[in-house]
């Protein structure tokens, strides 16, 4: 394009975007229609109360910390490396076991198993053996009577250390006299897409738009902090600790400690928050090894917010090479995308990491002509690893970002631009799998209208101040994936005193778990929700239902529960039908009685049943596996008939305010829209509507871990900057409910997508307030400052990872 | 030992005893988070918190006479814009509630926002000593480096004084809407005298005027030429530093921004005479 | 005025009843609330200030009781959490909670109960400013706030 028609073009385009309602167009589509359709009665699409939310409010539920004060025989603290790299030469522990109250200090010696963690890669030494590659490695535990006594004797462990280069960043990491943090190097291949000839398509193309983002290493900050205790009696070591993945908890947990798994049991205390961050194991181990060195001991741990953010994975910072290749008429033909995604000290869920971000470089584009290369870059700063959003965040804020930059260039509203663009029904996503059903039209049209309806005047801006508003479209893909093994079991059963009780293995963090299983359990049979009891996460006492994280509770775990509840009303309307003296068929179950189908005259309560039942040696319980498969890409093209069980769609919608001279950053509208399928719980899925939105929101504002030299400089909330409530203006959300023919009740879930719709909408926003568009995360005031006045910084020149294909702009 | 007088004159025997050795104890918003992160606290405690009349607020002569222990809550509420305004921007209000002016005084971080707005008002801090008695130091020489004041080891900040005809303006660049460490903050002052204060935080080891700046407002006035210039020179008398919050360049140009937009706000609402008394 | 060397007698009281032990001198009162007395629902979790977990309401205003040593607490009444619901019935924001799903997690919930009901104590019916300059020092890392504030909302409705 010539320099004069995209001037002409961009005042076009500017002129499009800063009329402040404009009309729309396009009716909205039509939700599309499933020839299954399971119509609820009872529980489920209700907004039921928690069912754990009565101790939540008085304060007495038990999370970690909460666990010990009475109970706890030995406090055990970890020492933890001073140095990002370096070999450990030595720990002497004389000096601490002389302090009062200290009772043990442990090293990687005392280990009695492999000492590896690592929830992909057994890479990680649960305590250093001979080297450190970041400030948080664990280099020793130290056992005291009292947290004092620990924490002195911590601070009395002498560790010699051979200082090492600091790889401090990805372009160190790449360097040719780079040390090699690990065994095969600095680098980490990812998965790889070739679909078409890219190359071929973006040389044909009329347009091309090329740039480089590079988004932040940010933490999870859940509130309630690493704390738990432990137990071994000789037979059993049982561990109350929270994590995200109670049985693979287990797994990790006795491979590290030499045990035989049946001799670990993870119970999972009230957890307060995740979105990832317990992916990783934290304290297990410790814990667990303090425990078998004192048999009959409880010990008890707690991190310190410090401890908690110098030790724990983050979110891997992603530099993203992005090139675009389109015709005049906006159509896009091609995406060339270079990913150099920082790793961290040690692998994480780095590798599936990697992977979701390859399988959604494009997001919901339709776009034939697709080359993805991804590499993970070890580093001397945290490992990095899962969090809400998992890769395809990071690459969700460039494909955005990337078409406001296509519309500008092609002086195109960015609506059109996306609905030119945007995959329907049959279209292929990234790795080549075609999506059945596709509701993002529909999500970005539901947005778009319940922004524009909004009669609401806004205020007059100062002079220093300008408006703007950007539109985000997202796709993500539930579950592992990839062909991973993916699983979740559940039982169901009448208990002795009539109560229903449903057993999984899943972690409840706030998301509303609980009531999903239970709403369903008890919508399948008949009883009032009331009467449910929910056990989890307990491998003494439920089967395994993968992790909470993937967004796949939902869909898995609520398809189990949904077989097993099943399971068990067949039996009970068996034992019924026995009863009554009639064919099952002929029976439902309602409010806890069972009635009849076709005649009102059969009645029966359901206690009499259950009690029928044990009569006759019934075991009323009912048990669910739902495992349903994923193809693993072909490694060549990373192309797959299904890499993902089902695709979830949103769009949001973010009206700014920006002070163009300090930078600063308000929003002052906010509309997010998603597609779960069927909410089990409205008030749960718009809470994490909402949630999710205003965790998008601080990584898009404000949230940035920030380490220099391999030293993290904000381990603390003064400096880690959290949203708050006036961070965050009201967020209207639109549930668009678009059966899933797969889901439970046509349910998909919820969990990620906010987040990952979040950011890149309010980053739109902003590009649309200040007429420059961000490539940098977080946007805190003096990037914007920086993306206003270009001449005070320098945007810094990465010739490790920039390809060939970034400088392509025409 | 944990020392709890009840009158101010029990809290300076102990005071002009232990020196310090004991540390005084207001709201604990700045001590007790150190003690949180070191583990382990002091030896011995001075805790004013129990003394009667810490926390009060008067007004008399023509003077606001703040106590040592007056809360950021009830600062919050004076009629006094730049010091009720930077004083809800600390914190939350359990922050509020418990943190006093004598420590944002005691603390003497470069970025306490109620030091700042006591700068644009010539602030005068009263220390008192059990037998010496009363000293004033005008604020701007209480400050002698970075988190160093003049305050000696064997006294106590009783008062925080100054004239209530001051018309101000305070402005805080932060990164998110709450509770926010300043990336730059600024307080403007006027006082009927003709005085002119412009008094940032974050730009230097201390809380500092920006006096070249003030001097040409002093002179000619609150007019747009004159209040562009003494912006462009404020940048030149600020020292920045780049740390993890901000660049200095950031931080520089802040400097500039902020005086212009109080001086004008000031100029719009004395109608350009910088002057004019109080509302 | 002084007592024991490190240790100190502390006399106060909490949730109406009264307190009287000895406490070291630097320990903060959400310790002594959890460890001392077993009353763990206030919760730890920036330790600085930044978060507002800890929030308890002392002599009718919110505090940050990791940021108070408890000899400060000497005479004064200190009420958390536990101390909201009368038996079975629950206080009015308990139940405004549990009904607009501002529980997410939970673990922020009783310092924003705590903080919410000192606001409408001193303020029924709080602004829009009013309401941020009560609740802004309560972090919620679960819900995006807006459960919370329609469950304040609802209570403040119904204040007595």
């Amino acid at each position: 394009m010539r320099n004069s028609e995209c001037g002409i073009r961009n005042a076009q385009h500017r002129a499009a975007r800063a009329a402040t309602a404009p009309v729309r167009t396009e009716p909205l589509s039509e939700p599309s229609h499933t020839p299954y359709k399971e119509s609820p009665r009872g529980p489920v699409g209700r907004s039921e109360r928690r069912v754990d939310g009565r101790e939540k409010v008085l304060g007495t539920c038990l999370y970690g910390a909460d666990l010990f004060y009475q109970r706890a025989d030995y406090f055990a603290q970890v020492v933890r490396s001073e140095m990002p790299h370096a070999r450990l030469l030595g720990v002497e522990s004389e000096a601490a076991l002389r302090v009062p109250g200290v009772v043990a200090v442990y090293t990687a010696h005392d280990m009695p198993g492999t000492n590896r963690q690592g929830l992909i890669h057994r890479d990680h030494p649960v305590l250093a053996e001979g080297l450190v590659r970041y400030r948080g490695d664990a280099v020793a535990i130290v056992v005291g009577q009292s947290q004092a006594a620990a924490r002195n004797g911590c601070n009395a462990v002498q560790v010699a250390y051979e200082a090492l280069p600091v790889v401090a960043t990805m372009d160190d990491a790449l360097d040719e006299s780079a040390p090699k943090l690990h065994r095969d190097g600095n680098v980490m291949g990812g998965k790889r897409i070739r679909k078409g000839d890219a190359d071929r398509a973006l040389e044909e193309a009329d347009v091309v738009v090329s740039e480089t983002f590079q988004t932040q290493t940010v933490d999870h900050a859940f509130l309630d902090l690493e704390a738990g205790i432990a137990q071994w009696d000789g037979g059993v070591l049982t561990i109350q600790v929270s994590g995200q993945w109670a049985h693979e908890e287990r797994r990790l947990t006795a491979l590290a400690l030499g045990l035989p798994i049946e001799q670990v049991q993870i119970v999972t205390p009230a957890t307060g928050g995740a979105f990832g961050g317990r992916e990783d194991l934290s304290l297990q181990v410790y814990l667990g090894m303090a425990a078998l060195k004192h048999p009959g001991k409880t010990i008890a741990m707690q991190y310190s917010r410090e401890e908690s953010m110098r030790a724990r994975h983050k979110r891997h910072a992603i530099r993203i090479h992005y090139t675009l290749g389109a015709k005049n008429d906006g159509t896009i033909t091609a995406a060339k995308i270079t990913v150099y995604s920082d790793e961290g000290a040690y692998a994480s869920t780095g590798p599936a990491v990697l992977r979701k971000a390859a399988s959604h470089a494009t997001g919901p584009l339709r776009v034939p002509n697709v080359y993805v290369d991804v590499y993970g870059v070890f580093t001397n700063n945290n490992p990095t690893g899962a969090m809400r959003g998992f890769g395809a965040c990071q690459m969700a804020i460039a494909y955005n970002s990337m078409m406001d930059r296509l519309a500008e260039r092609l002086g195109m509203d960015p609506v059109e631009l996306w609905r030119r663009n945007l995959i329907c029904d049959g279209d292929e996503v990234t790795t080549g799998q075609r999506i059945g059903i596709v509701t993002a039209t529909a999500c970005m049209d539901a947005a778009l209208a319940k922004y524009r309806d909004d009669r609401r005047v806004d205020p007059p801006l100062a002079a220093h101040q300008r408006r703007g508003w950007g539109l985000s479209v997202i796709c993500f893909g539930l579950g592992y994936g990839d062909g991973f093994p993916d699983a979740s079991r559940a039982t169901v059963r009448f208990k002795s005193d009539g109560r229903m009780e449903v057993a999984t293995g899943g972690v409840e963090y706030g998301q509303g778990l609980l009531n999903m299983t239970a709403q369903i359990a008890a919508e399948k049979c008949g009883v009032p929700l009331s009467r449910v009891d929910v056990v989890w996460a307990d491998t003494r006492r439920t089967q395994e239902s993968g992790s909470s994280s993937a967004t796949r509770q939902t869909y898995f775990t609520g398809n189990a529960v949904r077989i097993a509840a099943d399971e068990l009303r067949e039996e009970v309307l068996d034992v019924a039908g026995k009863l009554l003296c009639v064919h099952p068929h002929e029976l439902d179950i309602r409010d806890a009685r069972i009635v009849g189908r076709f005649d009102p005259a059969l009645s029966a309560t359901l206690d009499d049943v259950l009690a029928e039942g044990r009569r006759r040696g019934h075991r009323l319980e009912g048990f669910g596996i739902f495992k349903p498969r994923t193809v693993c890409e072909d490694f060549a093209t990373g192309q797959s008939p299904r890499s993902f069980i089902t695709y979830l769609f949103g769009a949001h919608l973010a009206q700014v305010v920006v002070d163009v001279e300090t930078g600063e950053v308000r929003i002052e509208r906010y509309v997010a829209c998603h597609d779960v399928g069927k909410a089990i719980n409205p008030q749960s899925v718009a809470g994490q509507m909402v949630g999710g939105a205003t965790q998008g929101i601080g990584m898009a504002l404000m949230e940035e871990v920030v380490n220099e030299d391999g030293v993290m400089k904000n381990p603390n909330f003064t400096d880690y900057i959290l949203p708050t409530f006036r961070d965050v203006p009201e967020i209207e959300c639109v549930i668009l409910e678009n059966d899933d023919p797969g889901g439970p009740f046509g349910a998909r879930g919820i969990g990620e997508p906010p987040l990952i719709a979040a950011v890149p909408a309010v980053l739109s926003a902003i590009g649309s307030a200040v007429g420059a568009q961000p490539h940098t995360t977080p946007c805190n005031p003096q990037r914007v400052w920086e993306l206003l006045h270009p001449e005070q910084a320098a945007r810094p020149a990465h010739p490790a990872t920039t390809p060939a294909h970034a400088g392509m702009n025409r | 030992m944990f020392f709890q007088p009840k009158t101010i004159d029990e809290a300076l025997a102990v005071r002009a005893k232990m020196g310090a050795d004991a540390t005084p104890l207001g709201g604990g918003t700045d001590i007790v988070v150190a003690l949180n992160r070191v583990g382990s606290g002091a030896k011995n405690y001075l805790d004013l918190t129990h003394v009667v009349g810490y926390p009060d607020v008067q007004r008399e002569n023509g003077e606001w006479v703040l106590s040592a222990g007056a809360t950021f809550t009830r600062l919050g509420k004076l009629p006094v814009r730049a010091l009720a305004e930077a004083s809800m921007t600390v914190g939350g209000a359990a922050i509020r509630n418990c943190g006093t002016i004598a420590g944002n005084l005691g603390t003497a971080s470069p970025a306490g926002d109620g030091c700042v707005a006591l700068m644009a008002m010539d602030a005068r801090i009263a220390l008192r000593h059990a037998t010496r008695g009363e000293r004033i130091i005008p604020i701007a020489e209480y400050f002698t480096g970075f988190r160093k004041t003049a305050l000696l080891a064997d006294e106590l900040i009783t008062q925080v004084r100054f004239d209530a005809d001051w018309r101000t303006a305070w402005y805080k660049v932060g990164k998110r809407g709450s509770i926010n460490i300043s990336l730059v903050c600024c307080a403007v002052g006027l006082s009927p005298r003709g005085d002119v204060r412009i008094a940032f935080g974050c730009v230097a080891p201390i809380v500092m005027r920006a006096r070249k700046a003030e001097a040409i407002v002093e002179k000619h006035g609150l007019s747009p030429v004159a209040i562009d210039e003494a912006a462009e020179v404020a940048m030149t008398e600020v020292a920045p530093i780049d740390d993890h919050r901000a660049s200095a360049a950031y931080r520089r140009a802040m400097c500039g921004v902020l005086t212009r937009r109080l001086l004008n706000q000031l100029q719009k609402e004395t109608g350009g005479r910088a002057s004019a008394p109080a509302a | 005025m002084a007592q024991l060397e490190t240790t100190w007698r502390l006399q106060c009281t909490v949730n109406g009843g009264p307190v009287d032990c000895e406490v070291p001198q630097d320990q903060t009162l959400l310790d002594f609330l959890r460890i001392g007395i077993g009353l763990t629902g206030s919760k730890g979790s920036c330790l600085e200030g930044e978060c507002g977990s800890c929030t308890v309401i002392v002599d009718g205003q919110a505090v940050n009781s990791c940021l108070v040593l408890c000899p400060q607490m000497q005479g004064r009444r200190i009420t958390t959490i536990e101390g909201l619901a009368c038996g079975e019935k629950l206080h009015v924001l308990q139940e405004t909670f549990l009904d607009a799903g501002a529980a997410q997690c939970g673990y922020c919930t009783p310092g924003l109960i705590m903080a919410a009901k000192a606001l409408l104590d001193e303020t029924p019916n709080p602004t829009e400013q009013e309401f941020f300059e009560g609740m802004e020092g309560n972090i919620c890392r679960c819900t995006g706030y807006a459960s919370i504030c329609e469950a304040i909302r609802a209570a403040a409705r119904q204040w007595q």
